[in-house]
């Protein structure tokens, strides 16, 4: 005959062994019911002498209670384990909305963020104005090309007799006198970011578009200076590694005057992409040089210095305008400048 | 304006080691952009661009010279060779004397409108121009058509200064008269086509009244040369260059021409093109001179001075750069200097930056150096931009103004806000079209109108946004089921035509568009109050919000919200006593509206907020809430409360 050690060992290996309720039951039956091991146990107390009959029923006793404890424990594990109905955990989760913001707006943001940084504060002037702060202050006198209307939008309004006619801003310039005569003495360190108008309107051009100007104004200030910040914003703006160059240009409010580049954000400036399976190299389609153009700067012009009632002699400035469209486009790709403004759902909500 | 040569024609007046790769490159960083450089049978084709400064870049010398001064820098050999026909006692180089006087001609500018005027007349033959000349102007984009008209697009590209070919019997009269177009006059260009003239167009006419040439910009079909031409006046002027602007544009006649002498060319290579144009007729058109040779202004003019100093260059350019440096790049640009000894000798090297320098302006850069800085840009760009260090100005502080500072910041509080709820942000152009005015009912006469707008669909500042947000719904139909859009924006409200004239009120709005329903404008509205704290304080009424075909509208003043904005709202202590919740439900009417029975449970001091249950039909059910901040209050008196409303 066994011992009940034995018994209970024998129970407990079984009883690991076992993974479904089925076995369970089998096994409780062979333990537990009514010609189950212990009950055979219990009949044999016949067979034990009188003196021990006592302990050997507490024993036994005690051996069931254990037994039916593990078989409970046991069939609350198995039970855990297999959920009656099936629960589909790749399902998309509940429906949130998601709204969009257009892409100028990102790119307002962004630009604004960078240049908060390292001091220049964002100012707010009109998109109408007069020609005054369009073109005289900014060394564009009368007959200049610019002013032609096919160039620039003329408002259907009396003319000034001082400032001249009302006109929709043709870039975000007008900023430059007008932010000179409100700080009045440097340092000026400004970023404009405005809606600016040109009457033209094609695959390339819209008569709205979107400009952001720099303006620093303050003593020393160099081409190294300049240089120095559009470095920082090609960094910031396009990715570490981004290159800028300077091209020999002419603009009216700056002297000297140059067009910026920055090294291509899509193939890094190599001008070419690849290699594909074949080891080819293939020109790269956005830049075909390695170099994308962002826009006109300079050192500010003397007279537009005058303008603003700052003494060239004693102060010296740089000045910038680029597109924001132009630097979306650069910076994804997104070419499609007519999609901007015309409202299509398609367009505003991939955003 | 863009530009094309050859490199086989540059060579002529250069002498240089480097490729047509090279020379695109380091002048495309230094000087005229180069956007390609093209191989064409034997000979490669530059396409440079043009800026509006620097109009000497339109010719092969001009290129050559600017070749000539950056290469060097570059470790590249080249030498401009110089301009070799010369008029040696009043005759071109190859042309020993005028062959006989037959003929004269006279020219009349009584008001001076084209200050220098040179001419010849010539005995030619017409016939067909030899290959070299042919193929280089075909590949530099101008049609040959014959030896006579190829020499003055010919000597035109080589030397940057128009000039232009009469048959000089086609003009009859042998008379030149220069005078101001009168209104209504016409024209056939000799293209064929028809032009009516104002009065401030300059005319050539041969005395007669009859009108031969359209100066500076285009020939006229009834005195060009033919293929029966016998006799040429070989001609060119100098003109006013605004002039030449206003009738080209206004005709939209754009030629080459026209594009250059709108832009003040060399008045010095008007002589040199006169000099190598009679060259060419004599080589290649059996050109025999017949007349005396003409030139109205030959006196060389004073070249331009201006005065600067060494100092300026490092000022501006960030180092310091060496003072010989400075002085053989103006030297290799055609520059002459002349630094004053008025310093003394022993405060030589403090007196160094601030020694006087006189500039001499070399006739091809008159109309683009005026000033120091300009001739900074010159020596900064040749001597390379890429060698200038890079590094940011020093920090300053500058205070942004609060105003600006908030337009800014709410704007992208509300714009990320309404993007979250699940609205889409629209930008769109601030004119509408009058139709639009009109669907909306408003005055066009209260917009300010585009004098010259491009599309009528963009000729009225909107003076609200509702029209454009309306238009972004009624576009995007059958798109997406369900639209919600928002814009910030500007609206330009015209102010007083009196004798003080005012710029328009620019004033930011927040334009909000549904074609969902009433309330879903309305929560969106109210979900936007809620997250600025607006009307937690002061009590701010919603805007209206307007219904037109089943699209739903809204639109609120930026500066309004701003004005009302709390970035903490009111702060009220936890309440620790009981609420008792009380539901009832009412029949709506316009007696009885929500608003009405909120104001009348409102009178209860008891009341801390009513929710709204459910609507069904007309049956209102509203949860109120009561409690006290000093005390538990008990059901019944919640009750008694209730029965008042």
């Amino acid at each position: 005959m066994l011992s009940y050690k034995e018994i209970e060992l024998d129970f407990k290996n079984t009883l690991d062994k076992t993974s479904n309720l089925l076995n369970l039951q089998s096994l409780e039956i062979k333990y537990l019911g009514r010609n189950g091991i212990i009950n055979r146990l219990l009949k044999k107390i016949k067979e034990i002498p009188i003196e021990e009959r006592k302990i050997y029923g507490q024993r036994v006793n005690e051996l069931k209670i254990g037994i039916r404890k593990l078989i409970e424990i046991k069939k609350l594990e198995i039970s855990k384990k297999k959920p009656e109905k099936f629960f589909d955990t790749t399902l998309p989760g509940k429906t949130y909305p998601k709204g969009s913001l257009h892409i100028v707006s990102y790119a307002i943001e962004e630009i604004s963020k960078i240049f908060e940084k390292i001091g220049f504060i964002r100012v707010s002037y009109p998109e109408v104005d007069w020609e005054y702060y369009a073109f005289e202050s900014l060394n564009m006198p009368k007959g200049h090309p610019a002013r032609d209307d096919f160039e620039t939008s003329y408002l259907d309004f009396p003319e000034d007799k001082k400032l001249g006619r009302m006109v929709l801003t043709p870039h975000t310039s007008n900023g430059q006198n007008r932010e000179m005569r409100r700080v009045k003495k440097p340092p000026i360190r400004m970023i404009n970011i405005s809606k600016c108008y040109r009457p033209n309107w094609d695959a390339t051009h819209t008569p709205m578009f979107f400009q952001f100007e720099g303006l620093c104004v303050d003593k020393n200030i160099t081409v190294a200076n300049l240089k120095g910040t559009l470095d920082y914003f090609a960094e910031k703006y396009f990715g570490a590694g981004t290159k800028t160059r300077l091209r020999p240009h002419h603009f009216q409010f700056t002297e000297p005057s140059f067009e910026v580049d920055v090294t291509c954000t899509i193939c890094k400036g190599k001008g070419t992409v690849g290699t594909g399976r074949d080891l080819s190299v293939r020109k790269c389609k956005v830049c075909k040089s390695g170099w994308l153009e962002l826009g006109g700067t300079g050192m500010v012009h003397p007279n537009v210095l005058k303008e603003g009632e700052i003494n060239p002699s004693e102060f010296t400035g740089w000045a910038f305008g680029f597109g924001i469209e132009r630097v979306i486009m650069m910076k994804y790709g997104l070419d499609d400048i007519r999609n901007y403004y015309t409202g299509d759902i398609r367009f505003l909500e991939q955003f | 304006m863009n530009i094309k040569i050859t490199h086989n024609w540059l060579l002529e007046y250069l002498d240089t080691d480097a490729t047509p790769n090279e020379i695109r490159e380091y002048l495309s960083l230094c000087g005229p952009s180069i956007e390609s450089v093209t191989k064409v049978n034997g000979d490669y084709v530059y396409d440079i661009e043009v800026i509006s400064n620097r109009i000497d870049y339109t010719s092969v010398i001009g290129i050559a010279r600017e070749v000539a001064a950056i290469l060097p820098m570059f470790g590249k050999k080249a030498k401009f060779k110089g301009f070799s026909a010369k008029l040696t006692s009043g005759h071109p180089r190859g042309v020993e004397s005028v062959e006989s006087v037959e003929t004269e001609l006279k020219i009349i500018d009584n008001d001076n409108l084209c200050p220098r005027k040179l001419a010849v007349v010539m005995e030619v033959k017409v016939g067909q121009s030899p290959k070299y000349i042919r193929e280089r102007l075909e590949n530099c984009g101008i049609r040959s058509l014959n030896n006579l008209i190829d020499i003055t697009n010919y000597v035109m590209l080589e030397t940057g200064h128009p000039a232009h070919v009469f048959d000089f019997d086609r003009v009859k009269t042998g008379k030149i008269f220069i005078r101001k177009a009168k209104n209504g006059e016409k024209i056939t260009t000799l293209d064929g086509k028809t032009y009516i003239l104002n009065s401030q167009d300059v005319i050539f006419e041969d005395g007669t009244g009859r009108i031969i040439d359209l100066p500076g910009i285009m020939g006229l079909k009834n005195s060009v040369v033919t293929e029966k031409t016998k006799r040429v006046i070989f001609w060119i002027e100098t003109n006013d260059a605004k002039a030449i602007r206003k009738t080209s544009m206004r005709l939209g006649i754009r030629t080459v021409a026209a594009a250059i002498n709108e832009k003040n060319p060399d008045s010095e290579a008007a002589k040199m093109t006169f000099e190598k144009g009679i060259e060419l007729y004599h080589k290649i058109a059996r050109g025999k001179i017949i007349s005396p040779l003409y030139d109205t202004d030959p006196k060389e003019k004073p070249k331009k001075i201006i005065k600067t100093d060494y100092k300026t260059f490092d000022r501006l350019i960030g180092i310091k750069l060496d003072r010989k440096k400075i002085s053989e790049i103006l030297g290799n640009l055609g520059f002459e200097i002349a630094s004053s000894s008025s310093t003394p000798r022993n405060d030589v090297i403090a007196s160094e930056a601030k020694q006087s320098l006189k500039v001499f302006v070399p006739s091809w850069r008159e109309h683009d150096i005026s000033i120091p800085e300009d001739l900074v840009e010159e020596v900064a760009r040749i001597y390379g931009y890429n060698n200038i260090p890079s590094h940011l100005q020093p920090p300053a502080y500058v205070e942004q103004p609060k105003d600006m500072e908030d337009l800014f910041v709410f704007q992208n509080r509300i714009k990320t806000f309404l993007k979250h709820l699940g609205l889409n942000e629209v930008i769109n152009y601030s004119m509408i079209s009058l139709q639009l005015i009109e669907v909306f009912d408003l005055d066009p006469k209260k917009h300010l109108r585009l004098a010259n707008s491009i599309s009528e669909d963009v000729e009225y500042l909107r003076i609200s946004l509702l029209p454009s947000i309306y238009k972004n719904i009624e576009e995007n139909k059958g798109r997406k089921d369900v639209l919600r859009f928002f814009e910030i924006g500007k609206v330009y409200i015209p102010v007083g035509t009196g004798r003080d004239l005012s710029l328009p009120q620019e004033i930011y709005k927040l334009g909000i568009a549904t074609n969902t329903d009433y309330f879903d404008l309305k929560g969106i509205v109210e979900a936007l109050y809620r997250e600025l704290n607006v009307g937690t304080i002061h009590e701010l009424s919603l805007p209206k919000i307007i219904e037109q075909n089943d699209v739903f509208m809204t639109e609120i003043d930026l500066q309004t919200l701003i004005d009302n904005y709390h970035q903490v709202p009111k702060y009220r202590p936890i309440n620790p006593y009981a609420v008792i919740k009380l539901d009832k439900t009412f029949v709506l009417s316009p007696q009885s509206t929500y608003a009405v029975i909120r104001e009348r449970a409102s009178q209860s001091k008891l009341l801390l907020k009513i929710e709204v249950v459910s609507v069904y039909e007309n049956k209102l059910s509203l949860r109120f809430c009561y409690s006290s901040f000093s005390r538990n209050i008990t059901e019944e008196e919640a009750k008694k409360e209730l029965a008042k409303v």
